[in-house]
């Protein structure tokens, strides 16, 4: 074993009262390493998370955060570890840099709230009021107290709901440096983007069960294990589909011949047979692109139900 | 790390709460608006009592509103919020949040103690001793007091709601109970004994006490010693019942911890009941209030007691003294700052001196009953001090106390048993002679049914024809000496009654030939100074005691004036003549 786990669980059940919130989880986070759980809303992700950040004792299970009990040394395992929660907030009259002297007063350990705040880009707002901060300001202030005690693990629930894209964007750039960074991360979310973009690994829960693990490309491959190349043309296409498509390539059409989907494991081929084919038709390409499956994908076909509402 | 946590908390709490109006206004605007709405209206601005009064009480608005809407709201706004939930995930306990609030709630309060003290000395002229260290103990003892029973009602609720009408049940009866709005004793007797189990009124009491009694911290021990109990129950069980986040659910076992903090009270208040020394003290402290009237008698023909007279004049009365005698023009009440009494030309004298009064008859083993009353019936007919003939149970010496602290109406006990040479009243009285008994004077304050019932003892007594002659004779040969000695009616003996008795003794010494106006000075400077009370009692005399007589007609003329009696001041309280004797013929007597 070449490092040890930062984060270990086994087993891990939750009930609230006949409600079994979690059911049976095991996993683990290497050191270093970006961790994803990916879920619906009520899949059990902030129940696990809260487990393992001391705020919640377990009903069953064996749990061990930076080799703590975070049941039993709660407040080691507090001191070490960084937390951007869901839907807190901070009281409206407080400003940037006084929540960020005010959080580094708690821990053992804190790094220079300056640097740190410059580092979050909220050095220009280090005076304002924490109620005139924007979504994407109070996201990043709430990213700063997660990490003003220099913590060795990182947990973000939900970073960026209810951000708007272009601010998503920047937060994930701020995700990832705490990569370059050498810190363990635990993230929850429900963006298969984020996801994707972001962590080394992914456990997708689903209704309190994990039900599948691996790095985001692992799992698309091992799900799907193709690529679809969709196109869409101004006239019908062809009856006679290319020679080299009789084996190996699985293809569906619609809107009446106009729109077609292929997939395979060696997409550019297929590209470029398409485009011949199509030529010799000398039927117009209005639209082409490649596919990956995506984690949705794999969440449809793991659990048959989408994640977005 | 501990303490740097309990600091930054501190710190940043006193910077939200400085930075939020809505503080400001519950601890300083809306006090200062009752402060300003009794200070110029309703008259605190003529009487210390009622000013120290008036700063009690906004001193209670802020300690009350401190506790239950900054502490309890507050803290249940913040967990609604995931203001706390926020604080959950960082390795502190709720110690520090908790005592911040406390230290936060005493910060912001004691700014107003000192707000409210300035402005009664030197906007109203408040001008009370003051034991400061002692005053900012015990409210602030109050105030952590009631702030850690606000924190325990954010521990209870379960939402914001909850909390307001909570803390609103709490405010409201506790304000009202404590006597700081109204006084007490308008009250059900059962309200007023719950009041004895409430912090509040223990508060409040204390506070007085302070401001108009003089009293310390340590007087109040049991006041501070309750409050400190409960802030320290107040600050373990918000501890043990805190929750970081909403839907944390409160256990209903745990709402039995509330007991807890009550528990203090239920003790002091169990020995109020017991000892009632509260009763006793809200007696005190309304008496004090009255005493500290400032009056300003004007248009008033003055005799000085010693024989001196101002045929046009004024007193200023200010904390039962005389503050200044004017000659002719008298300013304007507004101007002094006092409540006018228009004297209408009417004569304002020293209250008399009765130099033998009997508390026990001799052989009594027990005190008789009704000797309040007996009391109280010498300040109705304008007696404001009097001397006890031997008193073998010490009976002057407990109630001198009694009036002294006002416990008690009555007429100052002077010290010292000296014993008259005779009374003319008396000695009528033991020659059958009963017609004081069909007096107005008596009829006023003794129910009819007494009087027939002293007529009619009067009847059964062997009659002694030649008393009254023998007393008159011995009055004429001191006065031909020029030694008068000093009145003293209530050696009218088994009669006992009080002013009538004097009053009898006074217009027989006229019949006798003696001058009014010595028959005056007798009964005041003379009197005074006999009893070693010279130097500042039985004069109208700047400095001296405002134990004051106003009587209707001309006293030097025909002292029968006396008994028509418009106004009577007992050490700067204005006596309340009508309630006295309406209290005293329900009594029976």
């Amino acid at each position: 074993m070449a490092t040890p786990a930062a984060i270990h669980a086994s087993g891990l059940r939750k009930l609230y009262g006949d409600f079994e919130a979690v059911r049976g989880i095991d996993f683990e986070v290497a050191e270093g390493e970006i961790f994803g759980l990916l879920g619906p809303n009520g899949a059990g992700k902030t129940t696990t998370v809260e487990i393992l950040e001391g705020l919640r004792q377990r009903s069953a299970g064996e749990v061990s955060v930076l080799g703590c009990d975070p049941e039993k040394e709660t407040d080691a395992v507090k001191d070490r570890i960084g937390v951007a929660l869901q839907s807190t907030n901070l009281p409206d009259k407080i400003k940037v840099y006084e929540a960020a002297e005010l959080f580094a007063a708690f821990y053992t350990r804190s790094v220079d709230a300056d640097a740190l705040l410059r580092r979050l880009q909220l050095w220009e707002k280090r005076h304002a009021f924490y109620s005139t901060l924007s979504g994407g300001q109070k996201q990043r202030l709430a990213l700063a107290l997660a990490l003003v005690n220099d913590p060795e693990l990182v947990f973000l629930d939900e970073p960026t709901t209810g951000l708007d894209p272009q601010v998503r964007l920047e937060i994930h750039t701020l995700i990832s440096r705490l990569r370059e960074q050498r810190k363990t991360v635990l993230l929850t979310t429900h963006y298969i983007e984020e996801a994707e973009r972001l962590c080394d690994r992914v456990a997708i829960i689903d209704e309190g069960r994990i039900v599948a693990m691996g790095a985001p490309r692992e799992l698309q491959d091992r799900v799907l294990g193709h690529a679809r190349v969709e196109v869409k043309t101004a006239a019908p296409m062809p009856e006679e589909l290319p020679e080299a498509w009789r084996e190996g390539v699985a293809t569906v059409f619609s809107d009446g011949r106009k729109m077609l989907c292929a997939s395979a494991e060696k997409p550019a081929r297929i590209v470029v047979e398409l485009v011949k084919w199509l030529e010799a038709a000398g039927i117009e390409i209005e639209d082409l692109h490649i596919r990956r499956p995506t984690l949705e994908d794999v969440f449809l076909e793991l659990t048959g139900k989408s994640l977005r509402e | 790390m501990r303490l740097r946590a309990y600091a930054a908390y501190i710190k940043i709490t006193l910077k939200l709460t400085l930075r939020d109006r809505v503080v400001l206004f519950f601890n300083y605007l809306m006090p200062l608006l009752f402060f300003i709405a009794f200070g110029e209206g309703l008259g605190a601005g003529t009487s210390s009592g009622a000013m120290s009064q008036t700063v009690s009480m906004v001193l209670m608005f802020g300690v009350l509103g401190t506790g239950f809407f900054g502490g309890g709201i507050r803290a249940t706004m913040d967990r609604e919020a995931g203001i706390l939930r926020r604080f959950k995930v960082a390795p502190i306990s709720p110690a520090p949040l908790l005592v911040a609030s406390l230290v936060t709630g005493w910060a912001v309060f004691l700014p107003s103690v000192f707000l409210f003290l300035s402005l009664a000395r030197w906007r109203y002229g408040w001008d009370q001793p003051l034991n400061l260290a002692s005053l900012l103990i015990v409210t602030s003892v109050g105030v952590l007091a009631f702030r850690s029973m606000g924190l325990i009602i954010a521990s209870v609720v379960n939402s914001m709601q909850e909390s307001q009408i909570i803390a609103q049940l709490l405010y409201m009866p506790m304000l009202l109970l404590s006597g700081a709005a109204v006084p007490l004793h308008i009250f059900p007797e059962w309200l007023q004994k719950l009041a004895q189990f409430l912090p509040a009124t223990h508060l409040y009491l204390g506070t007085q006490g302070i401001l108009v009694r003089g009293e310390t911290a340590w007087d109040n021990r049991a006041a501070v010693g309750s409050m400190l109990l409960a802030m320290a129950a107040g600050l373990v069980i918000s501890i043990k019942l805190f929750r970081w986040e909403k839907d944390e659910k409160v256990k209903p076992a745990a709402k039995l911890w509330l007991a807890g903090i009550m528990l203090p009270f239920v003790l002091i208040g169990a020995w109020e009941m017991h000892h009632r020394g509260n009763e006793r003290k809200m007696r005190m402290l309304e008496r004090q209030t009255r005493r500290s009237q400032s009056w300003l008698i004007r248009d008033a023909r003055i005799f000085e007691g010693s024989g001196e007279w101002i045929e046009r004049g004024g007193v200023l009365i200010r904390n039962g003294k005389i503050e200044r005698v004017y000659r002719g023009t008298v300013p304007d009440p507004k101007e002094a700052r006092a409540e006018g009494i228009e004297a209408g030309g009417r004569t304002l004298l020293p209250a008399l001196v009765d130099s033998g009064v009997i508390l026990a008859k001799p052989g009594e083993k027990e005190p008789p009953q009704g000797l309040e009353g007996v009391l109280s019936g010498y300040v109705y007919w304008g007696v404001g001090a009097i001397q006890v003939l031997p008193d073998p149970l010490g009976l002057a010496e407990k109630y001198r106390k009694k009036v002294d602290e006002g416990e008690v109406i009555g007429p100052e006990i002077l010290p010292g048993a000296w014993v008259p040479p005779f009374s003319l009243a008396a000695a009528e009285a033991e020659g059958g002679d009963l017609s004081i008994l069909k007096q107005d004077l008596a009829r006023q304050f003794f129910s009819a049914g007494y009087l027939q019932g002293l007529a009619a003892q009067g009847a059964q007594r062997p009659k002694l024809p030649q008393a009254y002659g023998a007393a008159a004779a011995r009055l004429r040969e001191m006065w031909g000496r020029g030694e008068l000695p000093a009145p003293a009616g209530a050696a009218a003996g088994w009669l006992g009654l009080q002013g009538p008795a004097l009053l009898r003794e006074l217009e027989l010494w006229q019949k006798e030939g003696v001058p009014a106006q010595e028959i005056l000075r007798a009964a005041t400077s003379l009197a005074a100074a006999r009893a070693g009370a010279g130097g500042r009692l039985g004069r109208v005399r700047e400095g001296f005691d405002a134990t004051l007589l106003l009587v209707e007609g001309d006293p030097l003329e025909d002292v029968r004036a006396l008994g028509r009696i418009h106004t009577v001041i007992v050490r700067g309280e204005r006596v309340a003549r009508g309630e006295l004797a309406n209290q005293n013929k329900s009594s029976g007597k």
